[in-house]
């Protein structure tokens, strides 16, 4: 057993962080540090500096451009990158559909798709929740029937996160409706094609990164399958396996956290720092022990990955990260007070936006907004009951 | 970073394992710990086994192993409720002989490796919680390097069989300075030293201590004298730790305890284990539990960092270790029902030996406490100006 950081590996992180120094634009880094909605131009300014050194697609293989780094590494990497506030790469596109597209897609797609994803020039929708199949995802009822070289689709997707901005939507379709999941095939579509209307959706932090998107006999090129036809259950359990590799969100709570213990040695009531109330540091210590736990459960989670294990990982870092991002939310709003409170309305998609807003430290706006976007944390990627039955089920026997 | 046994560690766990299923089963052992027997014929075993070797330096008759051989076999201990004195002897003691003096050290523990020297460490007393420092038992000066020690001893593990008691005594300064703490190593039946052994909870057995003018004199000096700090804080570090361990192969097989039972035991025409609220409650307990390994690891990362870092990251894992025991121990009684409160069945003896651990070396709380500190201790970053309204800056 060897518990410590190999020096590599430390070396690495130096030289991830003064990358970070030399690179990572300061406009770029406040609005990544803030809790709105990345911006689109950011990502793509942040993802082609990235593509330009090399780190592209750090969880890829060399062999499609990517940096072929160990889980560990990614995982310094990502860690690297929340710290310093970094733009949010394309999570979709880069770690939920590229291995995907990767090992299942025919060499004419790969060559479509992935390097606009490396160079950030592409990015993901996901289409597979519908208002009727939500945890039970394959009972959804899209419907794609064949017509000569093309499918004609019709169907309603929703929370498709980012359908608004977004190049591709990775979209599941029942090509054989009499088949659960194995009447189910996976398409990529372009946004703007025919018959494709998209209707927002406000989150209760008021942003906009959920969509519904309506499908009207909207003809996608048979070319434009992924993989095999009836074989997208296959892939689409791959992408949520990718989705859940990374569910802790440890990087991004471990930023949050350093910014509430921020907040809270600022922030005063009735003279004394928040974080010298008698309350208040013992829950802080909580978050932080719990993060501490969750953190060496993740390095479990990547150091073990290579050698197969039977641990329900996935499930057992969705529960615990999702919940502890909610509860880090919580004490800083707490901490903030009335600036918990205020309506700071998202900027938007323009990065040179100037909105107008209430008074209050710069580092209040984008806090509630992102803690209200947050109790779809313990909902997305499987809600967390759907986790402990996966956990008592598979792993527990029960 | 390779979370993977070796091939020595594994034989190890698995020797340990099938020993304890074989000669310490919790029905095997029922009368004994009582009675406050001890089997001199098991620790002779340990001992044969390289158990209480295994942690030790070879120079000083060990195997050359490290914190983990001793975290492993106390995990194998936590499944098994082993109530021998492994942990007190074997960790507390043996450590703290190690690092208070490394030419008596081996003098000592090669006889502590054989099975034959059975110290005990007297070091706790009613006002520890978990504080190192706190030593208040007094060794007044009595001539030229000689002392009288006044004072009381608690939760003294494996007290009642030891033949030899490592006493911390302040031979200088406040109850809670650490300079001036002074080891003495007593006989057993030193004069004016009073024992009464304690059966707890779990059926491990401690001793108080009561020193009324004890005569100890430079030939009991264990260490230099006023500098035992170091040693105790190294000590309380591996004891932490492997306590830690010994947590978790509780939790472990408590968990696996309740979850067998809920696939047998039959209510409403159906096997328990068809109930999704049980189902729920089963893997928060595993989640707990992993959680609760992971960050023991992550202990063991920090042992070799400065003394602030590495006591705030045992308080990290000992808060987490208490919090997740108790849940676990407790919703262990609870899923079996009232079976699970039978002193006839296992899983209560789990929750025991947990409700111990958790008041052993301080409490989740009192390190969520020092983690608190901490925090507060940290500098306030420079005030950025309240913007009045309009553009972020």
């Amino acid at each position: 057993m060897d518990f410590k950081l190999d020096p590599a590996d430390e070396a690495f992180r130096r030289e991830v962080r003064a990358f970070l120094r030399e690179h990572l634009p300061p406009d770029l880094a406040k609005r990544g540090a803030s809790g709105f909605h990345p911006v689109r131009a950011d990502q793509r300014r942040w993802q082609r500096t990235l593509y330009d050194r090399g780190w592209g697609a750090p969880n890829w293989p060399t062999q499609y451009g990517g940096t072929g780094w160990s889980h560990l590494r990614q995982f310094i990497f990502d860690e690297e990158c929340a710290l310093a506030g970094a733009p949010a790469t394309d999570n979709g596109g880069l770690r939920m559909f590229a291995p995907v597209i990767y090992t299942y897609a025919s060499d004419e797609l790969k060559a479509r798709l992935l390097p606009g994803i490396l160079k950030g020039e592409l990015y993901w929708g996901q289409g597979f929740s519908e208002p009727n199949a939500g945890s039970d995802l394959a009972s959804l009822s899209a419907r794609a029937i064949r017509d000569c070289d093309h499918y004609i689709v019709n169907g309603h997707k929703i929370w498709t996160t980012g359908a608004h901005t977004c190049d591709i939507i990775g979209l599941l379709v029942k090509t054989q409706p009499d088949a659960k999941q194995r009447g189910i095939s996976f398409l990529c579509v372009e946004p703007g094609a025919a018959g494709i209307t998209i209707r927002p959706i406000i989150d209760i932090g008021e942003a906009h990164s959920l969509n519904e998107v309506f499908f009207d006999n909207v003809r996608v090129p048979v070319s434009n399958l992924l993989g095999e036809e009836n074989k997208g259950w296959t892939y689409a359990k791959a992408v949520l396996e990718n989705e859940r590799a990374t569910s802790a969100e440890v990087p991004l709570n471990k930023r949050k956290l350093a910014q509430l213990r921020m907040i809270a040695r600022q922030e005063r009531s009735d003279g004394h720092r928040i974080i010298d109330l008698p309350g208040f540091a013992p829950r802080l210590a909580q978050l932080e022990v719990d993060l501490r736990a969750l953190e060496w459960l993740t390095l479990r989670a990547l150091t073990e990955k290579s050698e197969g294990t039977c641990l329900p990982y996935g499930s057992l870092l969705k529960v615990r990260g999702s919940e502890l991002v909610q509860r880090i939310g919580e004490l800083t709003i707490e901490a903030l007070e009335q600036y918990g409170t205020y309506v700071y309305a998202e900027p938007g998609e323009d990065p040179d936006a100037k909105p107008v807003w209430p008074p209050g430290p710069d580092y209040a706006p984008g806090v509630t907004a992102d803690f209200m976007y947050r109790r779809a944390a313990t909902i997305y990627g499987g809600a967390n009951e759907v986790q402990r039955s996966i956990i008592a089920r598979s792993f527990l026997e029960l | 970073m390779d979370f993977r046994l070796t091939d020595e560690q594994e034989m190890l766990r698995d020797s340990a394992r099938r020993f304890l299923e074989k000669e310490c089963s919790l029905e095997q052992r029922r009368s004994a710990p009582t009675h406050g027997e001890f089997s001199g014929k098991r620790w002779t075993a340990f001992a044969d086994m390289g158990w209480l070797a295994a942690s030790l330096p070879e120079d000083c008759g060990g195997l050359g192993g490290d914190v983990v051989e001793a975290a492993l076999i106390m995990e194998e201990f936590g499944r098994a409720l082993v109530v021998d004195p492994f942990w007190g002897v074997g960790v507390l003691a043996a450590q703290t002989i190690l690092a208070a003096d490394r030419e008596q050290a081996r003098q000592l523990l090669p006889k502590l490796c054989a099975g034959e020297l059975l110290p005990a460490l007297a070091h706790h007393e009613t006002q520890s919680r978990g504080v190192i420092e706190h030593v208040s038992l007094q060794a007044r000066p009595a001539g030229k390097d000689a002392w009288t020690l006044h004072g009381h001893k608690t939760l003294v593990m494996g007290g009642n069989v030891a033949n030899r008691f490592i006493v911390s005594a302040r031979t200088a300064g406040g109850n809670r300075d650490r300079d001036g703490i002074t080891l003495f190593m007593l006989d057993r039946e030193a004069q004016g030293l009073k024992r009464q052994n304690v059966r707890l909870i779990d059926n491990r057995w401690a001793a108080e201590l009561a020193l009324d003018g004890v005569r100890v004199t430079s030939e009991h000096l264990l260490g230099e004298a006023d500098q035992a700090y170091a040693a105790l804080e190294h000590a309380h570090v591996h004891g932490l730790l492997t306590l830690c361990s010994e947590a978790v192969g509780v939790m472990e097989r408590a968990l696996w305890i309740t979850r067998d039972y809920l696939r047998t035991r039959k209510q409403f025409g159906v096997t328990l284990n068809t109930f999704q609220a049980l189902q729920h409650r089963m893997a928060e307990m595993l989640i707990e539990l992993e959680v609760s390994r992971s960050v023991v690891y992550r202990a063991m990362a920090f042992l070799e960092m400065p003394s602030a870092e590495r006591l705030a990251a045992l308080s990290v894992t000992k808060a987490r270790v208490g919090q997740s025991g108790r849940f676990i121990c407790g919703q262990a009684i609870q899923l079996h029902g009232g079976i699970g409160v039978t002193e006839e069945y296992s899983i209560g003896h789990y929750f025991k030996r947990m409700t111990v651990i958790e008041n052993e070396l301080g409490s989740a709380q009192f390190h969520l406490e020092q983690l608190a500190l901490r925090e507060c201790a940290g500098p306030t970053p420079a005030v950025t100006a309240p913007h009045d309204s309009g553009a972020p800056t």
